[in-house]
């Protein structure tokens, strides 16, 4: 039974490393599908705009609220900025986005080919001589891996206004303060690490989506299987590499 | 004639369930023929095979004369051009109109300009009968019509050989006329094709040759007047039942 089971992990690691070289050769051999690349970045990433603004805006507020009073019975409201800018560049912006991408596009990814694959359109591609790897993954990779920087970046310069806002008004501390402590504490490796990660959930967002799609079966009732062995198992991989990618980015700087 | 397409001892197992031991039959240039047996019986996924859709176990398959069996997905991807697939439920992109689904293969496989494209495109829907559903999404269409366009974007690349799958399953009698009638228009220009179906009558209208596939294997192969005269007792109660 264990066994059984670690053999189908092994075989799904493989099958997805198997579609990432897939994908990587595509990326860097004609034909180049530039207009799709940009139809995706305008429908999964522009499409999560005002929801990443919504998160990283009351993040930044909630944050401030519960750092602010904590800090307060020690004296310490004016390391506020600081650890709350810090605390969104590194962490929150980029886990909070990512898993947020992960509901709202992993799960829409793997519903639009899962449906796909079941109502066999997938095969017509393949049968019209076009490799569905191209055509759909290659777009939505790419449009992934371009969008959820951007948006996890919007999302912590939201949180930190958002944070500047609950700082003067429940603290009384001046925005002038609150921006230079901001920009005295983050540095450039911080946007590069928040950036690094988005890249790397990104990839595992939209893979896992692709992958799991790519091998929908039972009808609709396998597409919404698809949907949630999508969120969950992103959410978990996001959660626990977040850990070993951290590490990783202290040791490089 | 000469031959477009041979199967040579096709074998193929799905989970140790034998499908195919030893399929055999050629199909020659501009005859249709028709590829009959029960569900399950493994005509699908025949089909299937020809294209790459479906790995083969053992066996070869040449189109003019050249090995495509072991070709790799680039490689199958040019074949595809030559053998194209009518699926049974259309397969319709249900996120493109019909005038973008009958386009997509020469968006993908030519250069042709805008222009050229929408003019092959009109032709091959005068062709179906459909110049007035240009613009509708594959959801607005009936099911005859979807099939009609699923046939008109099967020939747009003018190619050989097209595998029909279950053309005629699930339409009204008139749907079926319509269908019949274009299968035969395109054996009239030249296209050879292969008719899997249960549809004993749909494929004597249509089939140059019946072939009926029987625990993996071809087991009668003749014309449609061959295939009634026969006293074989498996066709006799085949042809009773379908």
């Amino acid at each position: 039974m264990i066994t059984q089971l670690l053999k189908q992990r092994f075989e799904t690691i493989g099958k997805i490393t198997e579609l990432f070289i897939q994908f990587t050769n595509s990326c860097f051999s004609k034909p180049f599908y530039l207009d799709r690349v940009f139809e995706q970045v305008v429908r999964l990433g522009i499409g999560s705009l005002s929801i990443s603004l919504v998160i990283g805006i009351v993040t930044g507020m909630v944050m401030t609220l519960q750092f602010g009073y904590g800090l307060e019975k020690f004296g310490g409201t004016l390391y506020v900025p600081a650890i709350v800018s810090m605390s969104i560049m590194r962490e929150l912006g980029p886990i909070f986005t990512s898993l947020l991408i992960a509901g709202r596009v992993g799960s829409g990814i793997s519903a639009e080919i899962g449906a796909m694959n079941v109502t066999q359109q997938i095969d017509a591609l393949r049968a019209l001589g076009t490799s569905p790897i191209r055509v759909l993954v290659v777009p939505r990779v790419l449009a992934t891996v371009i969008s959820l920087p951007l948006l996890a970046m919007l999302s912590t310069f939201s949180g930190i206004l958002g944070g500047l806002v609950i700082a003067q008004t429940e603290f009384n501390i001046p925005p002038g303060f609150y921006l230079n402590k901001v920009f005295s504490s983050l540095s450039y490796s911080d946007i590069f690490g928040s950036m690094f990660k988005c890249v790397f959930f990104a990839l595992i967002i939209t893979l896992l989506a692709c992958y799991k799609g790519f091998h929908t079966k039972e009808g609709t009732k396998g597409v919404g299987n698809t949907t949630i062995w999508v969120v969950v198992n992103s959410s978990i991989i996001i959660l626990i590499s977040d850990f070993f990618l951290t590490k990783f980015l202290i040791l490089l700087f | 004639m000469s031959k477009i397409l041979e199967l040579k001892n096709i074998k193929k197992k799905f989970q140790n369930k034998d499908i195919h031991q030893g399929v055999s039959f050629s199909l020659y240039k501009g005859e249709t023929i028709g590829l009959l047996g029960y569900s399950g019986a493994g005509k699908s996924v025949l089909l299937r095979s020809i294209i790459g859709l479906e790995e083969i176990d053992e066996g070869e398959i040449l189109f003019q004369n050249l090995r495509i069996d072991h070709l790799k997905e680039n490689e199958l991807n040019k074949l595809r051009q030559k053998i194209s697939y009518s699926f049974q439920n259309a397969a319709l992109f249900d996120s493109m109109n019909v005038f973008e689904n009958i386009a997509f293969p020469l968006i993908e496989h030519t250069q042709l300009p805008e222009e050229d494209i929408e003019k092959k495109v009109d032709q091959v829907l005068d062709l179906v009968g459909l110049r007035e559903a240009k613009y509708l999404m594959p959801s607005d269409l009936s099911g005859g019509m979807q099939k009609r366009v699923g046939f008109a974007r099967a020939i747009i690349l003018t190619p050989d050989i097209i595998l029909y799958d279950e053309p005629t399953a699930g339409l009204d009698p008139l749907n079926i006329e319509i269908i019949l009638k274009l299968m035969n228009d395109f054996k009239q220009q030249g296209l050879s094709g292969i008719f899997v179906t249960h549809d004993i009558p749909a494929a004597k209208k249509v089939c140059d040759r019946l072939l009926i596939l029987k625990d993996g294997r071809i087991h009668f192969s003749g014309t449609p007047k061959e295939f009634d005269e026969s006293q074989d007792h498996y066709i006799k109660t085949f042809s009773l039942n379908s």
